[in-house]
């Protein structure tokens, strides 16, 4: 049986507390590279190997090997930084990667291009400011999300707390990243690092939660391994519902994979027991989960292997206590809230449209800059969101005035208003040059698709239609592109996947539509599509569920009937 | 060789001569001397002389290869020679010396060998007297060069002025010098006989014949790139040329005659307002005067030796400085076409450029690669390129490359079994890069340890995948590497050195070579400085026993450097 485990599993039971011989690897001079085990065990400590792919060829003629660089993703629970940590980031940024800082569908950010020598630089500048990338990448529980705007709930602070306490129960026992980045002594006495938790094994695979406030699901709660939505009476916290079993990604002609949104299984009362339901769903998936086939290692599959029920009973088992039936939540919206907010208290919000994430300043907007110098007023905090934007927050009312004047100086406001409806409906991943996963462009390419999508939408006076529309180069659905109403997944250069026919608000996943399509057909799809939509459109029917009424379910009853 | 007052006749006769009478004279014992027949080596126990001193000047090992060779014939014949290179000769013992044999080359525009610097210098100073000594000078150099063997001569003529007694004329040679230093060596060994008369023109000095001599080749470009990455400041280009049937060792360089920029001469050309299409003879040759100025004469920074005859074919005072051609002709101009023709026979010829090869015969067959660096500069603030560098630099592939071989005895690979260290930065990386195809090639046993460094690790790491090929199969056993600019304090290899000292110590006492290729100034002074302090630091010696350390590495040819 064990001979038959992936390599991943070899390579992280016998990794020494995920130690491997990174530090061995660091010091080889003749390669930016590291070497291939301890590329896998990295991600664990939050880094990813990647290689700028547009340089491939010529390096190669020039006898130089791949332009080999690290990204690192920080672990920010909730995504907050204070503007001491944002200032700090921005400085490291500037020193020692490509610059951008770059927002993630995961509220957090990360760093690209940096050269192997300067992690450990980069990763003591970061500990500095208390960061860290502890298991943001790997076989681990990865950053926890939660709903990111604090106007959403009078008791908003209490439910985003938690994201930080799950984040650190699930935590690795490991010191391996004190050790090997931060020079810590090394400890001795391995007991201390025993891990009933991860054992020497970890997760089978990536491990996603997030946390949900309703109404908005701007963290796609039902794309996560384990979807936690709060339920909140009287702004009091009652406790939890749970979802297991979403996930995203797939494996381009692997009828094995597919994306699989979460189950409720129930209500958990009290943040303890929330804990313990957590903690054991994640035993039951290490215990049970597939340790052969990475590809097919997520809980979405073990859920399905052993039966939601069958699934749900064994994390009953350990916990010693059941789950209650759920509570009924509603979810109206997955957009977040750009412009001015106040939430109960009266703070003020401003959430900035960062197209794709990507914090920089270019020659439309000088975005980076802006959001130094609002770091540096000192009345700020910033936070992220999952649709990768960022909330300049905690404002109080007598700072507004400065605040807003610094985004106005930079035209931040101008920008954020500017964008059309459908591009703050969007996201891409980051896909060429540098993912290795990706087959064709997202980020770089995404912007101007959009500009051709703007027309048309004009075209059919559609351009106030919110409809979300997402981009990944690849199947892997970093970008969430399978819960989108339109969806693109990159098949080769210049090609895509279209998907139509989720839904607004994240409960219904899309469908292929059509395959493998060039910009041309892109485009030629979709002005028909508006077109109907604009004809055929019952009252208030989104374009999600218009496009899955006309043709996802007619495409399919076709099928049948043919 | 001449008793005093033989000598004292001579001397008189000359000194009353014309130049006329000279050359007469000069011609008549020529006659004489050849109805003798040639020289032929007879036993010559008799001589008396039974001890010389053999003393080489070398940058490439030439010269010692042959001070040691005739040393080794010497005894055969009973005579006692003491082999000496001119760094070690204790300066004073020249007053002492008898009988005293001279093997040094020339450098660059008429340098002597580093190494001779202080015997060079000293017999050109005054205040002492060489009264006993009986000396002859063999000269080695490169005709392609106007000062041709400058450092021979300057020696030889020292010696005279010193009081020294010539036995057999200088003997100059080119880089296919075998036959003509034997015969060099047969003559002395002539002259020490007593049997022979002693009436040879001893102030004549030998130029090499016309032979088939230095063989230039012609090879085709296969390939011409630039190493460096995007973003880098530097542009150092992997040039390949077909070198069919083309012999060499590693360690071996080639010698490369840029040719002029076509824009530059056509400016030359009408300033002069001359036509470049016009046929005229340049040593036997019949060729157009834009053909001459592009592919033969040197026309950049003119040194001050052509400037004065400049100012003389045009009949102005000119200031002696170094000046390009252009600016000549356009601050004193020529009067007419004939002038101008007259100019360029006083210009020199194009000097080669030497580039260590960076191929190895056994792992590129009939290639030979090289790794050029185009230099750039500024002067008064407009950037320039160097001529060679940047002549190579747009060479393009499939493009004829006139070449020749430049052999460096001294810079060899050990036998297979012995370890080496090699210490190339930059475009020193050449020699070393075929060194270990070479081994890798060959399969030699030897390990192999290679310090390299250049500016930045992701730009400009020079054959990077071949060295990371050679290190993961075991034919590089150590690599080690300094990236000057990729952190704020710089870093070299010579820091690199002293951080893996300890075994580089080791390393030496295993009896390990080391060699060194790059810059002269500061690279190797650095790396020298290095090695000493690692003698020091890590072989427990005081300054003065790791310099003996290095020099006696030096004498048994295992510290050896090819540096510019």
């Amino acid at each position: 049986m064990s001979e038959n485990l992936s390599s991943n599993e070899r390579i992280k039971t016998e990794s020494d507390g995920l130690r491997g011989t990174i530090i061995e690897s660091l010091q080889d001079e003749v390669t930016g590279a590291i070497r291939e085990d301890d590329q896998a065990l990295l991600k664990f400590h939050g880094m990813y190997q990647q290689d700028d792919r547009d340089r491939r060829d010529e390096r190669a003629e020039k006898k130089l090997e791949r332009l080999y660089s690290f990204m690192i993703r920080l672990r920010l629970p909730g995504g907050f930084l204070t503007s001491e940590q944002w200032i700090a980031a921005h400085n490291i940024a500037g020193e020692n990667t490509t610059g951008v800082i770059k927002i993630t569908t995961r509220q957090t950010i990360q760093l690209h291009g940096i050269f192997k020598s300067k992690i450990k630089p980069t990763i003591k500048e970061f500990n500095k400011v208390h960061l860290d990338s502890i298991a943001t990448c790997g076989d681990i529980n990865r950053n926890v999300l939660c709903s990111a705007h604090p106007k959403q709930s009078p008791i908003h602070e209490e439910i985003f707390s938690y994201a930080d306490t799950i984040s650190k129960m699930l935590m690795p026992k490991t010191r391996a990243y004190y050790e090997i980045w931060l020079d810590e002594e090394k400890i001795l006495d391995k007991k201390d690092e025993e891990d009933p938790l991860y054992q020497d094994r970890y997760m089978p695979r990536k491990f996603k939660i997030a946390i949900a406030i309703p109404p908005n699901n701007d963290v796609d709660v039902f794309g996560n391994d384990i979807g936690l939505i709060a339920i909140v009476e009287n702004n009091v916290l009652q406790g939890f519902n749970i979802a297991i079993g979403g996930g995203l990604s797939t494996t381009h002609g692997n009828p094995e994979t597919y994306a699989r949104l979460g189950t409720v299984i129930g209500f958990v009362k009290g943040g303890e027991k929330t804990l313990k339901a957590i903690y054991e769903i994640l035993t039951v998936q290490r215990d049970n989960g597939n340790r052969i086939d990475r590809k097919v290692a997520r809980l979405k599959y073990t859920v399905d292997r052993m039966g939601v029920d069958n699934f749900k009973k064994e994390v009953e088992k350990r916990t010693g206590f059941k789950f209650e039936n759920e509570k009924p939540y509603i979810f109206s919206q997955r957009t977040d809230y750009y412009g001015w907010y106040q939430n109960e208290i009266g703070k003020w919000y401003y959430t900035v449209f960062v197209e794709n994430g990507r914090v920089l300043d270019d020659e439309q907007v000088a975005l980076k800059s802006a959001l130094l110098e609002v770091a540096k007023s000192g009345k700020v905090n910033f936070r992220f969101t999952t649709n990768q934007n960022v909330i300049i927050s905690d404002v109080d009312a007598k700072d507004k005035q400065e605040v807003e004047d610094i985004l106005r100086k930079f035209k931040i406001i101008e920008h954020t208003e500017g964008a059309s409806v459908i591009r703050k409906n969007s996201i891409a991943c980051v896909a060429l040059p540098t993912c290795p996963l990706a087959l064709a462009e997202a980020q770089r390419y995404m912007p101007s698709l959009l500009t051709k999508i703007e027309s048309l939408l004009t075209k059919y006076d559609l351009s106030n239609e919110e409809i979300i529309i997402r981009m990944t180069g690849c199947p892997n659905g970093c970008a969430r592109s399978y819960i989108a109403e339109i969806g693109f997944v990159g098949t080769s250069p210049g090609r895509y996947n279209m998907h139509l026919g989720g839904d607004h608000e994240g409960y219904r996943l899309n469908s292929i539509y059509k395959e493998s399509l060039d910009e041309e057909a892109i485009l030629n799809e979709l002005d028909v599509i508006f077109g109907d939509f604009k004809n055929e459109r019952t009252n208030d029917e989104s374009f999600g569920d218009y496009s899955y009424r006309r043709c996802i379910k007619a495409a399919a009853i076709e099928r049948v009937t043919a | 060789m001449l008793a005093e007052d033989k000598l004292k006749i001579l001397l008189n006769l000359i000194s009353n001569s014309s130049n006329e009478e000279l050359a007469w004279m000069n011609g008549y014992l020529n006659g004489i001397v050849s109805t003798h027949g040639p020289y032929d080596i007879k036993p010559m126990l008799k001589t008396g002389v039974n001890k010389i001193t053999i003393a080489y000047g070398t940058e490439t090992g030439n010269s010692k290869k042959l001070a040691t060779e005739f040393a080794a014939k010497a005894k055969k014949q009973g005579i006692h020679a003491k082999v000496q290179s001119l760094d070690q000769y204790r300066l004073t013992d020249l007053q002492k010396e008898e009988y005293f044999l001279a093997v040094i080359s020339t450098h660059g525009d008429g340098e002597p060998p580093a190494a001779a610097r202080k015997f060079y210098d000293h017999v050109h100073q005054n205040g002492f007297k060489l009264d006993k000594l009986k000396y002859s000078v063999l000269a080695l150099g490169d005709t392609s060069y106007p000062l041709f063997c400058k450092a021979g001569e300057d020696v030889d003529e020292q010696l005279t002025k010193l009081g020294g007694n010539r036995i057999v004329p200088l003997q100059k040679c080119d880089l296919d010098f075998d036959s003509e230093a034997d015969a060099w060596f047969n003559h002395v060994f002539h002259a020490l006989s007593e049997s022979t008369a002693v009436n040879v023109d001893t102030t004549q000095s030998v130029t090499p014949k016309k032979g088939p001599g230095k063989k230039t080749y012609s090879g085709r470009l296969l390939a011409h790139l630039n190493l460096n990455d995007r973003g880098s400041k530097k542009e150092t280009f992997h040039i390949e040329i077909d070198a069919t049937g083309v012999s060499y060792k590693p360690g071996d360089s080639i010698g490369i005659i840029p040719e002029n920029k076509v824009s530059l001469v056509q400016h030359i050309l009408a300033i002069a307002g001359v036509n470049g299409a016009t046929n005229i003879d340049y040593k036997d040759e019949l060729i157009s005067v834009h053909d001459l100025l592009q592919k033969k004469l040197n026309v950049i920074q003119l040194p001050e030796r052509v400037v004065k005859k400049y100012a003389s074919v045009i009949q102005q005072e000119i200031p002696g400085t170094k000046i390009d051609l252009a600016d000549l002709l356009r601050i004193y101009p020529v009067k007419d076409e004939r002038e101008f023709t007259d100019v360029l026979k006083i210009l020199e010829a194009t000097t080669p450029r030497l580039y260590s090869i960076a191929s190895s015969p056994e792992a590129h067959p009939d290639e030979i690669h090289i790794t050029v660096a185009r230099n750039f500069f500024t002067v008064h603030d407009e950037l320039k390129y160097g001529l060679a560098s940047d002549f190579l630099s747009h060479f393009d592939e499939n493009n004829e490359l006139k070449f020749y071989v430049h052999p460096n005895n001294q810079f060899r690979l050990p036998e297979e079994d012995k370890n080496i260290i090699m210490i190339g930065p930059g475009t020193g990386i050449a020699p070393f890069r075929s060194f270990i195809a070479d081994r890798d090639a060959t399969g030699a046993t030897g390990k192999n340890w290679l310090f390299f460094g250049d500016q930045h690790f992701t730009t400009d790491f020079l054959y990077q995948t071949e060295i990371q090929n050679w290190f993961e199969t075991g034919s590089l056993t150590k690599v080690n590497l300094a990236f000057s600019r990729d952190q704020p304090e710089k870093k070299y290899v010579q820091h690199k050195m002293l951080q893996h000292g300890a075994e580089l110590f080791e390393w030496l006492q295993a009896g390990s070579y080391i060699y060194v290729c790059g810059t002269k100034d500061p690279m190797s002074i650095d790396v020298e400085k290095t090695l000493l302090q690692v003698i020091e630091e890590f072989g427990e010696r005081s300054k003065e026993e790791a310099v003996q350390y290095l020099d006696d590495l030096k004498e048994e040819g295992r510290y050896v450097t090819d540096v510019y």
